[in-house]
């Protein structure tokens, strides 16, 4: 029995002292003949703390929806960018936004490694189920539009997802960093975007249904060209 | 007078009738063939679209890069800086290749074929900086490589030789691909001359020049 509670209270001690980076510093420093790090990573002396590691994988996701929405983006810029479609006011908004998810993919990368985390490069979710059918980027003006805005839809739910799953302050999920950061990096940008495109489509809409709707989406694309 | 009216009135019943329905596509000027201006060839337009994933596919292995030195407990955040860059850079690349095809009436179809819809990475974890630079020469000798496939194709084809686009190739993007191998064999003898006394501390050293661009 003693030597029970004896062998409890060590592995009490080795846990307690697991927690503490300082702690297992000092325990590696008192070895003499090891190196800190070298035979084992010092577990708790990284950068987590808090309840990051909930998000990570929704913002892991996040990056990556980022990676294939800057790829999809740029075929839309393409497809205008030909000598046919001809409307270097849509291929500038498209690659405009291509560029943004781009470097935004960057960013959310690095916040990811801020607090911690390890980047995965998986397909994200919005991919699953999704068949590629030949003409899906090969659009007329205002499907593309059209689409656009639901994409950036989508983005913005999934960041309210990931705010509302670091906010959880009652369950204890609470990681105002990550909120923060989501709030300040894209839930105010989404909005303005959204409220852009949206405004687009009201334009595009009434446009096309008047007399020369083909006219119309020429000056459409030249007042694109200016923005 | 009365007729106008009465036909003003037609269309408007007629607009009216057809509610919301909008009119979004347009006459299409049809050039391929009447006049034939496009003379791209078949392997070589195929070759340059291979090429453009190429590129995304380097701008992702360095995202990976960049990704893996930026983590806390490999903290080299000047390989990821150096990383991250090179990631755009290879995207610009592609985009590049995307506007040469279109300056030459190029993707008219197959536009949404052109990048896979998901790119994925071969390798997510170095053991050091000095690996990962030889592997970013190693992936840039590919790429040239590569080029230089697009050149033989666009040159041999069946039909003219596509001195423009083969100029291009050679004149701007081998030039950058030389330009830039060069650049990092010198950072690899760099730091592996650091390395070879100090270790650690010799990739700290190097780490820090990166970051602040003394290299
Ligand atoms: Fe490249």
């Amino acid at each position: 029995m003693k030597v029970f509670a004896v062998v409890v209270a060590f592995l009490v001690a080795v846990a307690t002292a697991h927690e503490s980076c300082y702690s297992q510093v000092d325990q590696a420093c008192s070895k003499i003949n090891s190196k800190p790090g070298l035979d084992q990573e010092l577990i708790p002396c990284n950068a987590t703390y808090g309840h990051i590691n909930i998000v990570t994988k929704d913002l892991i996701n996040f990056a990556n929806t980022h990676i294939v929405r800057s790829f999809e983006y740029l075929l839309m810029a393409t497809h205008y960018g030909n000598y046919q479609m001809n409307r270097a006011g849509f291929e500038k908004l498209f690659r405009g936004l291509s560029d943004e998810k781009w470097h935004e993919a960057i960013e959310l990368i690095e916040q990811i490694t801020t607090r911690g985390g390890v980047m995965e490069f998986v397909p994200p979710k919005a991919l699953n189920g999704v068949e590629k059918t030949n003409n899906v980027y090969q659009l007329y003006e205002i499907q593309s539009v059209a689409k656009a805005l639901d994409m950036e839809k989508k983005l913005a739910l999934e960041a309210f997802n990931i705010h509302k799953e670091a906010s959880g302050r009652s369950e204890g999920k609470h990681d105002p960093e990550i909120s923060s950061y989501i709030e300040k990096e894209f839930v105010h940008d989404h909005a303005k975007t959204i409220r852009k495109l949206a405004g687009y489509v009201t334009d595009l809409k009434s446009i096309l249904s008047g007399p020369d709707g083909s006219l119309g989406l020429f000056l459409f694309d030249e007042y694109l060209q200016k923005q | 007078m009365k007729a106008i009216v009465a036909g003003t009135l037609l269309l408007c019943t007629f607009a009216l009738v057809k509610g919301e329905e909008l009119q979004c596509s347009h006459k299409q000027e049809e050039l391929k063939t009447d006049p034939n201006w496009t003379d791209m060839k078949h392997s070589c337009i195929n070759s340059m679209r291979t090429q453009i994933q190429a590129e995304l596919r380097a701008a992702m292995q360095y995202l990976a890069m960049g990704a893996h030195f930026a983590r806390d407990t490999v903290n080299r955040p000047g390989f990821a800086k150096m990383f991250f860059e090179a990631a755009s850079e290879e995207r610009q690349h592609a985009i590049k290749l995307i506007s040469y095809l279109l300056m030459r009436g190029e993707l008219i179809s197959d536009v949404s074929t052109l990048i896979d819809s998901y790119i994925g990475v071969e390798k997510t974890e170095w053991e050091s900086g000095l690996e990962a630079l030889k592997n970013a020469l190693q992936l840039e000798a590919q790429v040239t490589k590569k080029i230089k496939g697009v050149v033989k194709v666009c040159e041999d084809q069946p039909g003219p030789n596509d001195w423009h686009l083969v100029d291009y190739l050679t004149g701007e993007f081998l030039e950058e691909q030389y330009k830039g191998q060069r650049d990092i064999a010198g950072k690899v003898s760099t730091l592996s001359k650091f390395m070879d006394k100090h270790g650690a501390l010799g990739e700290f050293l190097f780490d820090k020049k990166l970051l602040s661009g003394e290299l």
